[in-house]
């Protein structure tokens, strides 16, 4: 059966219309103009070199890489028991746990943030920063449950059923025959969960202010006060780093079957 | 006492919803036992509650004379083979069959030694650093075996261990099967629906239905004296007539079938004097029974419904009263142009057993 | 008994995540909740909710979010209904090349991507040069901080989600289906409406869940493609909450976001088929 022209059509558009835009900023990127201008004219480094070297930048890439390893590390300390409690138990109310556990999916990430701004920063004391970190980590908890339950309902129960028949308790068996059997949905779940964290905005919004920021925080601010290829550049290097981990991942692990 | 004893147990999957009722079960040391029946029979519930992992809600569980209704089942020593083999997936085949050695704190050397007779009663000699996935059907169910048997087990369980084998395979492997029983003593449970499987390899068969034990005996009483209609059905014997029971003697029965007289040269070993005057059931098997023969012993007219010609054999659905009949025999279909014809079944492969109420 | 080694574990599983939610997440939505609801004298009042609900400002911003919501939603549909389709009919090695290309997007920076737009759609950007250089336009048209801007940012940071989910119920569609349908006579188009959609009903109605809520509150989008000049929820209660600090205000626009959102699901799950083979 021939595929229509029409279907080919639209299907063409929808990947240029979702492709178009990366290519636009590796473009601009290189631009010796410092107005965004296409086609553009003349090629330079000097936007990367620029980038790079903008202190604001780079602390703030490190706390948005700190912020990101440690939730991530905490929303799977989490998230793994969860998940397999809930592909290996039938237990009363698990319904609602369920929907508990996926609810911070679902409340709006900015919303969040200002709740835990209210909460903790202004009624508690607590410093920002520790509730930008627990706002990461319970956004990324539905993540890793999800994806970890994925891989662990592929994971047959006989299995560690047959380690528990040879004397292991079940708690050894867990460590000895489950984790490593869904070693490759674990290091996926991190891997996304972790590209949650580093490109969210929502959550970060009200759990930033002076002297702590995360990158993409950082970029929108820059963005409001500077109109020049800087962000090109450093938006062309987060998305070449993008692709390398998401391509050697879907290489590794076949990521896009828990995206 | 048995060595293996089940008593009053009431399990199943969902608290309140017991797929055993006050279930009793005994095996003797050595035996090989199947449990043979459809599935959600209670089977694999039975052999789960022996394993530990099913909690009986009610009951006890005896094996070698020691109380292990509570014992969790890493302490129970028992042996289990599943039908997915349940291999672990990311250890060679030396390290699973180790894995229940290491766990019993083995040491080293032992442990060299044991894996490598058991690989080698099992003919995998050589096989010790392939992973699972490297292996055939016949090769991973042998590494699931030797797992299980290393860590000489007071007992085994075998949960429908062939029935993902092709038929030549699952035929090599039930000999194997055999041949280990017989060679290590060992007393196994097998739990199959494939009535072959059990007859072939079982000293006892115990027929599940529903959760109850609808007869239990040897491989041979069970094939030829099927004591419920139930396992009438599962072992062939399709057919049904019911009547009375007018006399009972030592070589032979007599049923009366709404006046026509119907004789068993097998009498049942569960019938008994008592019984006589009350209703029983004739049963016999498709392939037993003679068709357009001369009306005698055992005969009677039956009207033919349709007939179905497969070669060697003719296949007849017919009714006699309302009873649905079928029969299996040699040579084409019979072809008188009517549709009565007399149907018959020799005394001796008919049987009577008592009637369903 | 025998139900104890059981509670003891779940315990044990569940008991962390519990807390962790319990503590961080629930108690201060419900702080917020409350707080929306508290009156200058300490009192439980409406106030804040009147002042908002009944203001121009918040009703135009609320009513254009939807709009917004609504027709990236359609298009979103439209779009990426053929997309799977055809992503589903070709061979499997060309097929995972084009799933690449929608899951990259998904894990890049929602920032770069917006970002990308400003380079496009600006005065100097690719669409007012290809339109000045057909003498199409004589000055370069506005098209950054619009609606139209942010629609299209919209449509191409949730298209993939879209994409994927329809993939993902395509591919429970089995294709005998379809030959089926169209050797009982039915056309193409027929055949597609009457028996793809149906079919794979239930993941058109999570990808337009995902996508409209996404749109609702989505904040990177509006904030750079929009600015201050076309505000939308997200962008709104920001301005509030930060350069207003009317945390009044915030506090009760974020109340009516998690609303729409839990009703929108709520909606929007009772269309999903239930017992689906």
């Amino acid at each position: 059966m021939k595929n229509s022209k029409l279907l080919i059509l639209i299907t063409a558009m929808v990947f240029i219309f979702l492709i178009g835009p990366f290519i636009m900023i590796f473009l601009t990127s290189f631009s010796s103009d410092a107005i965004m201008r296409f086609p553009p004219k003349g090629f330079t480094m000097s936007w990367y070199a620029k980038a790079l070297n903008i202190q604001m930048f780079r602390t703030t890439f490190w706390v948005s890489l700190q912020t990101g390893l440690l939730a991530t590390a905490t929303a799977m300390l989490l998230g793994v028991p969860v998940a397999y409690a809930n592909i290996r138990f039938n237990y009363r109310g698990k319904g609602t746990l369920e929907l508990l556990f996926s609810s911070p999916a679902i409340v709006p990430g900015m919303v969040i943030g200002f709740a835990l701004l209210r909460f903790f920063v202004y009624v508690s004391n607590i410093p920002i920063v520790i509730g930008l970190y627990l706002g990461h980590t319970a956004i990324l908890f539905p993540y890793t449950v999800r994806v970890v339950s994925a891989s662990l309902r592929n994971f047959e129960g006989d299995i560690e059923q047959a380690a528990i028949s040879l004397g292991s308790t079940p708690l050894h068996a867990f460590f000895a025959v489950v984790l490593p059997n869904i070693r490759s949905g674990l290091v996926a779940a991190f891997i996304l969960a972790f590209i949650t964290s580093f490109n969210n905005v929502p959550v970060s919004l009200f759990l930033t202010g002076p002297g702590v920021a995360t990158l993409p925080i950082q970029m929108l601010s820059y963005m409001e006060y500077y109109y020049d290829p800087t962000i090109s550049a450093l938006s062309s290097i987060i998305i070449v780093l993008t692709v390398i981990v998401v391509q050697s991942a879907e290489k590794l692990l076949g990521i896009s079957k828990y995206v | 006492m048995a060595f293996i004893e089940l008593k009053d147990i009431d399990a199943g999957y969902e608290k309140g919803k017991p797929i055993l009722k006050n279930f009793h079960l005994s095996v003797e040391q050595g035996e090989l036992v199947s449990l043979l029946g459809p599935s959600g029979c209670g089977k694999t519930t039975t052999l789960r509650t022996i394993a530990g992992f099913i909690m009986a809600e009610k009951g006890s569980v005896t094996i070698g004379g020691k109380d292990y209704t509570n014992v969790p089942p890493n302490k129970r020593n028992i042996g289990l083979v599943f039908q997915n083999y349940a291999l672990f997936p990311h250890l060679s085949v030396f390290d699973n069959v180790a894995y229940g050695l290491r766990r019993r704190k083995v040491s080293k050397p032992e442990i060299a030694k044991r894996v490598a007779d058991v690989l080698h009663l099992v003919s995998l000699k050589g096989f010790e650093d392939r992973l699972p996935a490297q292996l055939s059907g016949g090769q991973r169910q042998r590494v699931a075996l030797a797992r299980s048997i290393v860590i000489e087990p007071e007992l085994l369980l075998l949960d429908e261990p062939l029935s993902n084998l092709d038929a030549k395979l699952r035929d090599e492997m039930r000999a194997e099967l055999s041949r280990l029983q017989h060679q290590l003593g060992i007393t196994m449970i097998y739990v199959t629906h494939d009535q072959i499987e059990a007859m072939s390899l079982s000293s006892r068969i115990i027929v599940m239905n529903e959760g109850l034990i609808e007869q239990s005996g040897p491989p041979e009483d069970i094939y030829e004296y099927p004591a419920t209609p139930f396992v009438a059905r599962f072992v062939g014997f399709d057919n049904r007539i019911d009547g009375t029971l007018t006399r009972l003697e030592s070589k032979s029965v007599h049923v009366d079938v709404q006046g026509v007289e119907f004789i068993s040269t097998r009498p049942s070993p569960n019938l008994s004097k008592q019984d006589e005057g009350k209703s029983v059931s004739l049963y016999f098997r498709p392939d037993d029974t003679q068709i357009g023969v001369e009306p005698g012993k055992n005969a009677f007219e039956v009207t033919i419904d349709f007939s179905n010609y497969q070669g060697n054999t003719t296949q007849y659905a017919m009714h006699l009263g309302s009873h649905a009949l079928r029969a299996v025999v040699p040579g084409k279909p019979i072809a008188d142009g009517t549709d009565r014809t007399v149907f018959s079944i020799p005394p001796d492969k008919v049987i009577a057993e008592k009637g369903v109420r | 008994m025998s139900l104890k080694p059981k509670t003891k574990a779940l315990t044990m599983l569940l008991g962390a995540g519990c807390l962790f939610l319990l503590a961080y997440f629930l108690l201060p939505l419900l702080f917020v909740l409350y707080e929306s609801f508290l009156g200058t004298d300490g009192n439980l009042t409406v106030s804040r909710y009147l002042a908002v609900l009944q203001d121009n400002q918040f009703q135009n911003v609320y009513l254009r979010t939807l709009k917004m919501a609504v027709i990236v939603t359609v298009i979103a549909v439209f779009t990426a209904y053929p997309t799977a389709y055809l992503m589903m009919k070709i061979k499997s090695s060309h097929k995972a090349i084009l799933m690449s290309l929608v899951i990259l997007p998904l894990m890049t920076s929602p920032v770069a991507r917006t970002y990308a737009w400003i380079v496009i759609l600006g005065r100097y950007g690719i669409v007012n040069q290809t339109l000045s250089l057909f003498g199409l336009t004589r000055e370069p048209v506005r098209m950054l901080y619009t609606e139209g801007a942010i629609v299209v940012g919209l449509l191409q940071l949730f298209l993939p989600i879209m994409v994927l989910n329809l993939v993902s119920a395509l591919e429970n569609v089995p294709s005998e289906v379809e030959e089926a349908a169209l050797s009982l006579g039915s056309s193409k188009i027929g055949t597609f409406f009457r028996v793809i959609v149906p079919l794979s009903f239930d993941g058109l109605i999570m990808g337009v869940t995902l996508v409209f809520t996404g749109c609702i509150t989505a904040y990177v989008t509006p904030a750079i493609l929009g600015g201050a000049k076309v505000l939308t929820l997200a962008t709104l209660m920001r301005q509030q909450a930060l350069v207003l600090m009317n945390w009044e205000a915030a506090t009760v626009i974020a109340v009516v976001m998690i609303l729409t959102t839990l009703i929108l699901h709520t909606v929007l799950k009772r269309f999903r088929p239930r017992n689906q083979t």
